[in-house]
């Protein structure tokens, strides 16, 4: 399965803000979508997100975007890693 | 003293393991078992934090051979681990990882022996007396404090073959399993990893968590299959709405089961919901089939009764009878409702805790003078419950509080709204009311959603 994530895109501000808006309105998050920091690990102290977040996320993925997440490879890590990382596996991979 | 096989007997061809699209079979298990079972280092104790559930198994099987005792912590949480270890003196960490998953403990690879192939290298079967006490599991206790609960193995192996009763009849024969739940919950490692041992059934070697993957391991595995999740799980992938292999049985248990959501996965994928009713203490006690009926049955073996105002889990499956963590109205020893489960407890996904335990811990912080968990939208559609919490804490951000609480629950755990104030409401008895914690939800946590 390919879901390396190339470095050499741009990253895409719109798709990163629209992104963050579905996350904190999915998870109804305590933060303004503009304040999570596109290079800051989603997982971990600073936003705090566990393990069913990940999952509610990817469920508005699919349904936004028709991206299917898979844990097939250690990928997986490095998509939820943050924001921009999500939205540059996204801008991939869409099929909406 | 009564002795029991290592492993059921079986054709030694019949596949077993389904691991990323690699077969194992019977015989195969049984000799990685017994390699690894050579190969142990002396110890009285192991912790199994292999990753792979067919590794696990191997793991855990191998222990059972060698009657060494596996501790299963209840989290990777450091300082649970911690406690874990200060109570376990000679503690050796088994894995299927390239590093010890945790800190200061000593740690031996599993998966990197030589592949065992052929009945030339099995032994004879070891035989396991019924009485020896094989794992150790952490439970949140009411008290909140996590307490120790041992296993043996042939009371283990009684349950099992019970279960397997009742899912096998359900789903026609035994069954390939996929489990997307944690196998050192008893929840898991009941269903997911003994009952295709103990009962002929096949194993997955992942723990499946994207719908997309979930489909992936059922589709490796031949029918008839088993779907051993938890409610919010099950939720997520029935929203997904994708594509998804036959399915014979679906297993849910850790956190009570919509009737809704059952007939909804009935008339999704066609197969019914069994629910299970049970506790780390008593693993599993009771089946239903949620969206057809409200009363629960008991398993093959295992009774309920009533002395002193508690209920009990009674059989041979137990060495002293276990108490309920519920309120039920029995009809018979073998049927009954469930009235309340007992407050304190919180459910976030399936995995348990107390609320006693959440607030000793948030107020045991460096820097929080005071503080309170609660639960602000306790309702019962099937959502999964987030937890908030006040705090007072001159001088602390939200994001000191969450890395303190961090080192000591699981992240489902933390709070998702950490309101500051100054100070918190307690009466006479040092309580806070439950209608003062109302009050301060609705004015600072509703009325902002």
């Amino acid at each position: 399965m390919e879901q390396q994530i190339p470095a050499h895109i741009e990253p895409d501000l719109a798709l990163e803000r629209e992104i963050a808006g579905l996350i904190v309105a999915t998870l109804n998050l305590d933060v303004a979508p503009e304040a999570i920091v596109p290079e800051a690990p989603l997982y971990g102290d600073e936003l705090g997100l566990d393990s069913i977040d990940i999952l509610e996320i990817a469920l508005v993925m699919s349904k936004q975007y028709g991206v299917q997440m898979t844990t097939d490879s250690e990928a997986n890590v490095t998509i939820f890693g943050s924001l921009r990382a999500l939205a540059s596996y996204i801008q991939e991979h869409r099929s909406k | 003293m009564s002795l029991i096989p290592l492993l059921p007997d079986a054709d030694p061809r019949a596949p077993f393991a389904f691991c990323h699209g690699k077969v194992i079979d019977r015989e195969t298990f049984h000799a990685q078992v017994m390699m690894l079972a050579a190969a142990l280092p002396e110890g009285p104790r192991v912790m199994n934090l292999c990753a792979d559930r067919y590794w696990f198994a191997v793991t855990l099987f191998a222990a059972i051979a060698r009657g060494m005792l596996t501790v299963l912590p209840n989290s990777a949480a450091p300082e649970h681990i911690a406690m874990v270890a200060s109570e376990q003196p000679g503690l050796l960490v088994l894995g299927d990882q390239a590093d010890c998953p945790v800190e200061r403990l000593p740690y031996f690879r599993v998966d990197v022996l030589p592949s065992a192939t052929g009945s030339s290298t099995l032994a004879e079967m070891p035989q396991i007396a019924f009485d020896q006490r094989i794992a150790c599991m952490y439970t949140s206790g009411s008290t909140g404090t996590p307490t120790s609960h041992f296993k043996t193995f042939g009371r283990l192996q009684l349950a099992i073959l019970a279960g397997a009763e009742r899912v096998w009849a359900a789903a026609g024969a035994p069954c390939s399993v996929v489990g997307t739940v944690p196998i050192r919950h008893m929840y898991g490692l009941e269903s997911s990893v003994l009952l295709p041992i103990f009962g002929g059934g096949r194993m997955s070697g992942q723990i499946p968590f994207f719908p997309a993957d979930i489909a992936a391991s059922l589709a490796e595995m031949p029918t008839p299959r088993l779907l051993v999740i938890t409610p919010f799980h099950l939720r997520k992938l029935l929203e997904a709405d994708i594509a998804l292999p036959d399915i014979a049985v679906i297993l849910s248990a850790t956190a009570p089961l919509s009737a809704e959501l059952a007939a909804q996965a009935r008339q999704q994928l066609g197969c019914p919901v069994l629910e299970i009713y049970g506790s780390t203490e008593t693993g599993q006690v009771a089946t239903r089939e949620t969206d057809k009926e409200s009363n629960w049955q008991t398993l093959q073996g295992i009774t309920l009764e009533e002395r002193d105002q508690e209920f009990w889990a009674v059989g041979e499956v137990y060495e002293t009878p276990q108490m309920l963590n519920d309120t039920v109205e029995l009809f018979s020893p073998q049927v009954f409702r469930l009235v309340d489960r007992k407050a304190n407890m919180i459910n976030v996904a399936g995995k348990r805790s107390s609320l006693s335990f959440l607030n000793a811990t948030l107020t045991s912080l460096p820097g929080v003078v005071d503080g309170v968990f609660c639960v602000p939208e306790r309702n019962g559609n099937g959502d999964v419950e987030r937890l908030a919490a006040f705090v007072v804490a001159p001088g602390l951000d939200r994001a000191r509080i969450l890395a303190g609480l961090r080192q000591h629950v699981d992240p489902v755990f933390l709070p998702r709204h950490v309101v500051f104030v100054e100070a918190l409401p307690r009466d006479g008895n040092g309580k806070i009311l439950a209608r003062t914690l109302q009050d301060l939800i609705a004015q600072h946590i509703l009325q902002r959603n």
